[in-house]
């Protein structure tokens, strides 16, 4: 690339400089687009439901046989005399200056209620997920370095049991060791960093199993590619080969399934949180659904689609920058 | 791969594979140990269907959290039901759930992804338009909140993984199709004037199906992990019914003086999955399935 005169490299490189832009802004937009129709599902959970809605608004504030006045005043209350659009808008528009209006059985502000959960949530997830990443890298590299040696071997038994035990299973196997065997169930008392760190070694842990699997497979077949033959015929060490060869051709796909993957996690947040009985998003959202608490079920909804969407937008940027080849929208 | 240099030789074509499928996944080392224990386990469920050694629902508090013996192999749980018979009768609950929801989901993905992808235009950006909505959730996210408004139960929960799950199978049934249009035999066959219906049937739908129900088969594992958390939290099948994912929940409690109450749903639950991931990763190498196509 470097042997064409000056003015060519420049221009070159302008284009290419636009092509990333280009490339980004589009994803970008599509990110919007996908923000937009998450909207539109969660605000359509509430007439989607069947019955009334100012009959289970009352049904879930404890009016049991609601008089037809309490149901006329619901329901002006509510805005159900409204145009649908006009009732989305109203809704986004308070949703976008973070309203999300009243629990139905507190009374209180439910974007109150979800702040005061969120940091346990945040604290647990952000651990659990830093501990798969390193987890499934260093397991997954140590693999392609020793392969077919007992480190290897070790490894992949280790991934094909952690894929086998859901999540939830593993944890609260690992969780009753832990108790049992040890005594420890005083150190998950409390929401502090200390305490989350026994379960999200646990979660993190397990979900590193599939992460593993997918970047040994990477490396592997990278190890096997043309390019590291070139490396090895110039006197390349394998350890330089995986490191600078394979390890940036392979970490895309692992990418992308960490980005992906922050859905699964958000999504079973109230499952972790069960077991490990910790007071965060997930447990408050359970709560809600059995008493049908819609203002705090959309609200999750919502939150966990726009963490989903954020994620995939910032792996996708992420590959853009790193992969040329990603840059070429006609693609 | 140790030798450095190698003339690799091109992968058989996919079409030849159908036919001797299962005779290849027995030949496959791990393929065939994930046979083996899926249809030891098909045949848990389907004698769980029919018959148990006691009644699987009826307390009988004399008996309570007796550890296991020659009488209730698996223990008794806290109301003093036989933990066998709950789990023999909770097989084809956990199951034959997951293979329904993944057959359906199947089903749809292939009607409505080879429709949108052999009919093209506003048929099939109308279909992908729905399809893409319905992405934009995680899938598990997605089914809590159809389980917000439908409510709690075990058909409920099936609805709901099934609205949360049939776009990616449409999407990628679509692509699937697409990319079959332009296989060498099919355009073989248009130029010989074989009818439009023969080669979708006879070439477009089985090609789709093969690589989708790949997918498919890669998805059970998870798919029972699914419906025994969704179940754990009692947002499935609903007690005095067993199911895997609940046992576990109602064992919780009693972990500290009853570990057996968790060890027989829990290996189950793994022995399940093991057998279903086995088979699944098996069924991908013999079947030659290209990886992700995006």
């Amino acid at each position: 690339m470097g042997h064409g005169p000056e003015q060519v490299i420049s221009s070159d490189q302008i284009k290419r400089r636009g092509g990333l832009m280009f490339a980004a802004l589009i994803r970008l937009g599509q990110a919007a687009l996908t923000a937009l129709a998450a909207c539109v599902i969660v605000f359509a959970l509430l007439p989607l439901a069947p019955g009334d809605p100012a009959n289970r608004v009352l049904l879930a504030r404890g009016v049991e046989t609601p008089t037809p006045a309490e149901i006329e005043a619901t329901r002006v209350e509510l805005g159900l005399y409204d145009p649908m659009p006009v009732q989305f808008i109203n809704w986004l528009g308070n949703v976008m200056q973070g309203d999300f209006g009243l629990s139905f059985t507190s009374q209180a502000s439910v974007t109150q209620e979800i702040l005061e959960r969120l940091p346990a949530t945040l604290i647990l997830l952000g651990l659990a997920l830093g501990f798969s990443i390193v987890f499934s890298l260093s397991f997954a590299l140590i693999a392609a370095g020793f392969r077919d040696r007992w480190p290897d071997h070790l490894i992949r038994i280790y991934t094909q049991i952690g894929a086998a035990f859901p999540t939830f299973v593993f944890a609260l196997l690992a969780l009753t060791f832990l108790i049992v065997g040890f005594q420890m169930g005083q150190v998950l008392a409390d929401v502090t960093w200390q305490a989350a760190l026994i379960p999200a070694f646990i979660i993190g842990l397990d979900r590193a199993a599939s992460w593993t699997q997918l970047l040994r497979a990477g490396l592997l077949q990278a190890m096997a590619s043309g390019y590291a033959d070139v490396a090895r015929t110039r006197g390349a060490s394998e350890g330089r080969i995986l490191l600078r060869h394979a390890l940036p051709n392979a970490i895309l796909p692992f990418l992308t399934a960490i980005g992906v993957s922050i859905g699964a996690l958000i999504g079973g947040a109230p499952l972790i949180e069960a077991i490990f009985t910790w007071p965060g998003l997930g447990a408050y959202v359970l709560e809600a659904l059995s008493a049908r608490n819609y203002p705090v079920i959309q609200a999750y909804v919502l939150i966990a689609a726009l963490s989903y969407v954020a994620a995939a937008l910032l792996v996708d940027l992420a590959a853009i920058l790193l992969d040329p080849r990603l840059r070429d929208p006609s693609k | 791969m140790t030798t450095s240099f190698t003339l690799t030789r091109p992968a058989p074509l996919p079409r030849q594979v159908p036919r001797r499928l299962l005779a290849k996944l027995w030949h496959h080392r791990s393929g065939r140990l994930g046979l083996i224990l899926g249809l030891a386990l098909c045949l848990f469920a389907m004698v769980g269907a029919v018959w148990t050694p006691a009644d699987p629902n009826q307390p009988n508090y004399i008996n309570a959290l007796k550890p296991p013996q020659l009488a209730h192999p698996f223990g008794t749980d806290a109301t003093g039901r036989d933990m066998f018979s709950r789990s023999l009768d909770a097989a084809h609950r956990s199951l034959g759930a997951a293979t329904l929801v993944l057959a359906a989901v199947f089903v749809i993905g292939l009607l409505i992804g080879t429709t949108a992808g052999l009919l093209g235009g506003v048929v099939d950006t109308v279909l992908m338009r729905t399809a893409d909505i319905a992405m934009t959730l995680p899938g598990l996210v997605l089914a809590f909140a159809v389980l917000g408004i439908l409510g709690p139960g075990f058909l409920n929960l099936l609805l709901a993984l099934i609205i949360a799950d049939w776009a990616w199978y449409a999407r990628l049934a679509r692509s699937l199709s697409l990319n079959a249009r332009h296989q060498p035999h099919v355009i073989a066959a248009r130029l010989a004037g074989v009818p439009n219906w023969r080669i979708i049937c006879g070439h477009i739908l089985p090609d789709v199906a093969l690589q989708l129900g790949i997918v498919a088969s890669l998805a059970l594992g998870g798919m029972i992990g699914a419906i025994s958390g969704f179940s754990f939290l009692g947002l499935g099948v609903q007690p005095p019914h067993a199911e895997w994912g609940a046992m576990l929940s109602e064992a919780r409690l009693y972990f500290t003086v009853a570990l057996w109450l968790l060890i027989a749903p829990a290996g189950l639950i793994f022995l399940s999955v093991l057998s279903a991931n086995l088979i699944g990763n098996a069924l991908r190498d013999v079947a030659g399935a290209k990886d992700e196509q995006s």
